[in-house]
Formats: structure tokens, sequence, C-alpha cells
């Protein structure tokens, strides 16, 4: 029973500090960096498309974890209570990655093609009212911003309940004290406090979702499409900005099942149902991905048109194909033939293998939107600087949510999902709740 | 924990239902003897419905050119009103299989009936490719099978994939409709008398609402909700393909899949409302369809307008950035061109009237959300005729330009097929139980010696 639903006591608990982590992953940031800078020694362009495509997918995979946050918040799902908190931890990656979206705004010619275009060619000239540096740069800062800052109020307003319970519950750790009084600021009373955070992010939940679409849609264009200025789809954005959603499911799965590991109190409330529903999720957006991937496939398939289907047959033809066709092995055949059953959705170690195969086939499928439309005739597809430079961006990842999940608590110690009106469809509890 | 029990959950989502009894009176009840309101509307529709092959059989005797179809314009309001049908269907199965799987309980109330227009809606969708065909006689070049030179038809044409899409919706949509009914027609066959006895324990597959019986039942159910769940994406997706495959200016857009299914479930939510507002009025509903539900369905319908008005966006900004002088023509003739009335009768039903329901008093308002529900209906009609029409009226060449105008009869079978539709609905009102009975024991208070107030 206490899987769908929250218990009544949720025990305070955090992902413990480690420093042999904290090495690891600075370690990882120190050899990114290096290798980005040697790489842009040796190639600029190259080096640019790895930061990009890198940035893209770490950015997906956080904006795609709040999405998921306030997703489930906006249906008052209930199931979840005990993985919320890690949806919402990726929040933390956020203002790394908007400071790491700042340099890329000045890379210019090094990589949008159309730059140099616009002169010679009438159809890119067309468009000169939206491909043009400075409106780019200043759609990407202000929406890019605006989401980010919505995503940050939101968790914001997610965790300031638990930090007054905390304080009525006398935890005095004074590592985390700090960031306990920063949130509490013109503390109102817990009652009111929970009333206001529940309103609020009620109310800007279904706003952020808005904002979501329309910024990653704007992200998605200008990132991917306009690299091929001829090439237009509508289907991008919706492509782009739910195969972030599908991340960030699949993040949250692999970030539970990381927890479990590190203490009872996850491993007992990280339970059956939030694994198997996890799980299910992770199937469902895998279908759908395909479903969308294959929707704007066989429509430009069928089209034959020159200007859109150049598109597809980069990516289709040598020295691509390969390459594509093991996206689609990582991102659709893989997970649909391995999470359609029950039992790997509720076994911790195969769940965990096929959510970190759905992430690197996204990893992957990111770098396969840019690259082949800046490919030059004889040069490697993929080379080992795209995962060296990817180090920078994992480390800051892993840096980032690591230090939410062990700052505030893992699991969300406010849980006001609990009117009795949905309570239906649980399954067997595995480990009897030892609450109370 | 003290464990949140069956009887607040269903006092939460039903709070003026006390008794199981009541839910068997009240859902037989409507389907004893029918009140005048009915038989009113029953007429009309069977009037209606007399009207609709009266016109289908006029236009076999005298030829297609009864209607307005033409070059350029060879699909107009037949096309139209078949795919405004057959978005009509889906939300049945959203709410009869999605929401199931995804443990939404408000649907409980109202998936009887949403499936049963699922039925009704492919039923009516089904007749127009029939109707468009022209002659009837030759509709049988539909199915797939070789012809006398043992050639097959073309299966890379999206029309015959069309065949196969709706075909199986209806198996499907029927089948989980039928399945879902068999406890709830065991129920009505225990009261009724005579002939309609008959035929409830014939149909009734011998139900006894034994264990077994009911794990069966369970089992089946998710299934064919498991699999039904699929096909909610593929039929208005393959639909949609009928016109993206082609390079018609405004139909070629890779966003056409899930925009059709969007607009489909758009459509569906709405014409649920529309149909489940009087229902609830004449047979005495307010118990089982409480402003919540309806909540939840403006807010679904919100949701999917939302998307829906993200397709029109992206096509119109796309068609610009495109930079081709045809993309760009196309979308253009469809603001400010000849059809301009009907594209922002479209946007407005689709895309600003659905923004009061971001206003939860509108939300709660049954008489709101009513009118609400027949402006997206219009709207969604008008969405499909925009799609269909301007796009064929204003291809590449100028030459072969072109204005299509409705035909007398075209309206006539419009119209008589909400009459056809009606004419299913209302008998299925009165011959099978239009709220799921059982289903909604199943969160109602389980019967106790001591009424509510004790310890918990």
């Amino acid at each position: 029973m206490a899987d769908v639903q929250a218990p009544t006591e949720i025990p305070v608990r955090y992902l413990p500090r480690s420093t042999r982590a904290t090495m690891l992953a600075g370690a990882a940031v120190i050899v990114g960096l290096i290798s980005f800078v040697i790489r842009l020694g040796q190639n600029p362009e190259s080096a640019w498309i790895s930061y990009v495509t890198n940035w893209l997918f770490f950015t997906s995979v956080s904006i795609g974890g709040v999405l998921f946050a306030v997703a489930t918040w906006i249906v008052k799902a209930k199931w979840n209570w005990s993985v919320r908190r890690v949806s919402q931890s990726f929040v933390a990656f956020l203002p790394i990655s908007f400071l790491l979206m700042l340099p890329m705004l000045g890379i210019g010619e090094t990589y949008f093609p159309w730059i140099e275009m616009m002169e010679t060619d009438p159809v890119v000239a067309n468009k000169a009212a939206w491909l043009n540096m400075p409106f780019l740069v200043t759609r990407n800062v202000i929406m890019v911003g605006l989401l980010f800052g919505m995503a940050l109020y939101f968790v914001y307003h997610a965790v300031r309940p638990d930090m007054g319970l905390l304080q009525e519950a006398g935890d005095k750790e004074s590592s985390r004290s700090g960031w306990r009084d920063k949130l509490t600021q013109g503390w109102r009373g817990q009652e009111q406090e929970e009333v206001n955070s529940y309103s609020r992010m009620t109310k800007l939940g279904p706003a952020f979702v808005m904002i979501y679409a329309l910024t990653m849609t704007i992200v998605s264009y200008d990132w991917v499409m306009s690299l091929e200025p001829h090439w237009f789809s509508t289907m991008m954005g919706p492509w782009f900005f739910m195969g972030a959603f599908w991340t960030g499911i699949a993040g949250t799965a692999l970030w539970s099942l990381y927890l479990r590991t590190q203490d009872t109190a996850f491993e007992n409330h990280i339970g059956l149902q939030q694994r198997w529903d996890l799980g299910k999720l992770s199937f469902a957006f895998c279908v759908f991905w395909t479903y969308l991937f294959f929707s704007q496939y066989i429509v430009i398939w069928y089209g034959k048109l020159p200007w859109e289907q150049a598109w597809i047959i980069r990516r289709s033809d040598p020295p691509w194909g390969a390459y594509s066709a093991l996206v689609i092995v990582l991102c659709f055949i893989i997970p649909f033939a391995g999470l359609i059953g029950r039992k790997p959705k509720m076994k911790p170690a195969l769940l965990a293998t096929f959510t970190s195969i759905i992430l690197f086939g996204i990893w992957l499928e990111r770098y396969g939107m840019v690259a082949p439309s800046l490919y030059h005739e004889g040069d490697p597809i993929f080379t080992h600087w795209q995962p060296l430079i990817g180090l920078m961006f994992l480390g800051l990842y892993i840096l980032a949510v690591r230090w939410f999940l062990s700052t505030f608590p893992a699991i969300q110690v406010w849980q006001p999902m609990v009117d009795a009106e949905t309570l239906e469809a649980e399954v067997a509890v595995e480990v009897p709740s030892p609450t109370t | 924990m003290a464990t949140l029990g069956t009887r607040e959950r269903g006092a939460l989502t039903h709070p003026d239902l006390h008794r199981l009894d009541d839910v068997n009176r009240d859902v037989l009840k409507m389907l004893t003897t029918p009140g005048k309101g009915w038989w009113i509307l029953f007429g009309i529709a069977a009037a209606g419905v007399g009207l609709f092959f009266t016109m289908w059989i006029r236009q076999m005797v005298l030829g297609i050119g009864v209607s307005g179809l033409n070059a350029p314009v060879g699909w107009g309001v037949y096309i139209t009103t078949f795919v405004f049908w057959v978005g009509i269907a889906h939300s049945g199965t959203l709410i009869s299989a999605i929401l199931f799987l995804f443990r939404a309980p408000w649907r409980q109330s109202i998936y009887r009936a949403a499936e049963a227009m699922t039925v009704f809606a492919v039923m009516t969708a089904g007749l127009f490719p029939l109707i468009h065909v022209g002659r009837l006689w030759h509709a049988y070049w539909l199915i797939p099978y070789p012809n006398s030179r043992f050639l097959w038809p073309n299966f890379k044409s999206p029309l015959v994939w069309d065949v196969f899409a709706i075909t199986t919706y209806f198996t499907v949509s029927a089948t989980f409709f039928y399945l879902g009914t068999i406890p709830d027609i065991a129920a009505a066959r225990d009261r009724a008398t005579g002939l309609r006895k008959k035929l409830y324990q014939l149909i009734s597959l011998g139900w006894q609402g034994s264990d077994s019986q009911w794990h069966h039942f369970g089992k089946a159910y998710i299934f064919l909700a498991a699999l039904a769940t699929p096909l909610v994406l593929s039929v208005h997706s393959v639909v949609s393909w009928d016109f993206a495959m082609s390079i018609v200016p405004g139909w070629h857009t890779t966003i056409f899949a899930p925009y059709f299914v969007a607009g489909a479930i758009f459509s569906g939510i709405a014409m649920v409302i529309t149909l489940v507002v009087p229902m609830r009025k004449i047979f005495g509903l307010e118990a089982y369809l409480t402003t919540k539900h309806f909540d939840a369905m403006a807010k679904l319908m919100l949701l999917t307008s939302l998307i829906v008005f993200y397709a029109y966006l992206s096509e119109f900004f796309l068609a610009w950035y495109s930079g081709e002088e045809v993309e760009r023509t196309a979308f253009w003739n469809r603001l400010f061109g000849t059809y301009w009335w009907a594209t922002w009768t479209m946007l407005v039903c689709n895309g600003f009237v659905p923004i009061m329901l971001w206003f939860k008093r509108v939300r709660y308002s049954i008489p709101a959300l009513f009118v609400i529900s027949i402006f997206v209906n219009i709207g969604m009609w008008f969405e499909r005729y925009v799609i269909v029409v301007t796009s064929l009226h204003h291809e590449y060449e100028p030459f072969a330009w072109g204005i299509y105008r409705p035909s007398v009869t075209e309206m006539c079978i419009l119209l008589g097929s909400f009459c056809w539709f009606s004419f299913w609905f209302l008998l299925f009102t009165r011959l099978l139980p239009p709220v799921a009975i059982q289903e909604l024991k199943e969160v109602m208070p389980p019967p106790m010696r001591k009424q509510a107030g004790e310890a918990h």
C-alpha cells in the first residue's frame, strides 16, 4: 500500500557525501576541459560540434527531469512520491548549463553555415529576419533563461516546505544549515508555506510546460535545424523536446536505482511500484520517440522533395548510415524488446541497464542530429574527442545532481498529494515499509 | 498509517452516492420506458437518417456531380466529415484505455458513453469513403485482394493503409466496448423481462460474476487496453498521412501525425462533453457526473487545444521560414485568401475559445463547458475543411486554381451524419447501461453495518 501512497512518516535521508565521487567527477571535468582546449586548437569546428551536442544532451536530461517532476505534479501523481525529488534534483545543472551556453553564442561562422550562405543563396536570404546572430543570441538568452528560471522557481517551492519540516524535526547539521536558512527567508509558518508552495507550483506548472515546448523548439530550430538552412520540418521541435522528456524519465530511473544502493531507506521506498512505473514510462516513451521519428521519416521519404530528403539521405547513406542504424537500435529495438516485459522493469539491474542504453542512444542521437549537417567529405564521422569533451559535461552534471541530493532530502518530506480519491491499482509491496 | 479506505475514495469521487443498490437503480432506470424528451430527439434523429439516405441514394442515381466536387478540389465535405468522425472516435479509446493505464479514476463515470461514442463515430466515418467514391457498387475495390489480372492494390498508398487502420480500430474498440459492458448487461438481465431478457441473456454470455469470471475479465480488460493504446495513435496518424504523403503545400508537413492525433482527442473530448451534458440532465445523473469529472475533461481539452495550437503555429512559422514561394503563398492564402473565414473560425474555436478553460470557474461551470464544447466541435470540423479545401484549391500551378462550393446534397449528408450518429447513441442509452455500473461500484463504499464517521 505504502508503495503508491506516501507513508505518513517519511525518513529524512541524504545522498551520502563522497570525496571519491567528487574527485572522480572533478577529474572528468578537468579531462573534458583539457580535451576541449586541445581540440579547439586542432579543429575548432569539430570541437564546437562536440561541445554543442554534449550541451544539448545534458541540458535535455536536466530540463527533461524537471519537466517530469512538473508533469507528475500537474496530474497529481502519487506513485512517484519517493522519486519526485530525484527528478527535481536535475535542476542543479541548469545554472551551469546556462553559463555553458554563453560561449556557444559567440561561435558564429564556425558553427552556423547560413552566415556565409546569406550573401549568395536567395532562399536563405529570405530567412534573414530569423537567421541572424543578434536575434539568435537574444532569443536563446531570453527563452533559455526564462525556462531555467521557472524550473529553479518550481523546485525552490518544492524544497522550501521541507526546510521548515527539517527545522521542526530539529535537524541541526551545520553543513546543510546554510542552504536551509537561505531557503527559509521570510518564513511564515509551516502550514502557510505549504499552502503557498502548493498553489505556486500548481499555477506555475502549466506555464512551465508551455515555455518548455516553446523554448526547446527554438533551441532545436537554432542548434539543429538551421545547420541545413534549406531544410525544415515541423516535427523537429516535438521530436527534440519529447526526446528530452524521455531522457529525463530515464535519468530519474537511473539515479533512483543508484540511490537505492546508498541507503536502506532508499532501498525500501524506491520500491516495486516506483521501478515498475518508471520502467513503464521509459518503455512508453521509447515507443513514442520511435513514433515521432518514424512519422517524420515516412513523410519525407514518401514526399521525396529534394530539399527535404537531403537531411535524411545524409544520415542514411554512407558514411552515416550505420551510425543512424545504431541510434535506432539503441533507442528503439533494444529498449523496446528489453522493457516490454514486467520483470525487466522491476529488476533494478535490468532497468538500470536499459535506461543506460536509452541515455546512451539519445546521446548519440543528439550528435547525429547535428554532426552530419556539418560533415566534410573524408573526415571520420565520430572520434574519441566526442566522449572526451562529453566528460566535462558529465562531470559537471554529476557534481551538480550529487550536490543537490546530498544537500536537500533525497526523498521529498513534504508530500501534499494525499487526497484519497485516486488510491487504486497497487501492486504487492516487496519490503514492508519500515517507517513509524 | 491509517489507510484511506474505499469508503472515503468513493465518497470523494461521488459524494452523493451512498448505496450500491442506488447505482443499479439509477443506471438501469435509464433502460425503462423513455420520456417524451427522448422520443422527440429520437424522432428528429430518425428523420435525419431518412434525409441522409435519401440524399445518398439520390447521389448514387444522379451521379457524384450533385456534389460540389470537381477539379481541382476533388476532396471536399465528404472527406472533411470522414476525418471529423474518425477524430471524434478517438477520445473514447483515450478515456477507456489510456486513462485506465494511467490510473486516472475520473474516467469511470464517462468511459462507457465515450466508448459507445467511439463505436458509433467510426460507424459514421466508415460511410463517408463509400459516399465519396460515388459508385457504391465499386466500393469493394477498397478491399485489398488481387484483381482478375492478379494485380494487388498499391500497398504504398495511404488510402489502403486507411482501410486497415479503420477496420482494425473498429474491431478493437467494438470488442473493448462490448467486453466492458458484459457485467453490466448481466445486471440489466437480472431485472429485465420478456424479449429484452432474452436478448440480454444472449449477449451477457452467461455472466454470473464468479471469482474466476472476474479474474478473466480483469485480465482481458487490461490486455485490450494495452492493445488499444497504440491504436489511438496509429489510426489518426494514418488518416493524417492520407494528406501528408502527397506533396500538396499545406498537406506535406512532418508534424501531421501527432498533430492529427491531438486534434482528434481534442474534438473527441469536446464531443463527449456535448453528449454527456444533456444525458446527465435528461436521466438525472448529477450524482454520477460531478463537476470534478467535467473539470478533468476540461483540462484534457485544454491540453489538447494547446498541442493543436502549437502545431498551427509551427506550421505557419515554418512555412514562412522555408523561404519557398509556394509554401509561403499556401499559408498566406489560408489566412487571407478566399477561405479566410474558415481558417479564422478554426483558429478562434480551437485556439482562442479554449483559453477560457484556464479559469477554474469556467471548468466548473457545466453550461459554459457545453458551449465551449460546441465551439470546439465546429472548429475541429473547420480545421479539416481548411486542410482539405484550402490546400487543394490553391496548389502549385496558378492555372489550376479553383474554388469549391459545397452543394446542398453535401450539406444534407453532413447534417444527416450527425443524425445517424445520434440515432445510434440514443438507442444505446436505452439498450445498454450508459454508465458503467461495475466500475462505479468498485470505487463506492462497501456496505457496512456501521455508517460513516467511525474510526479510521
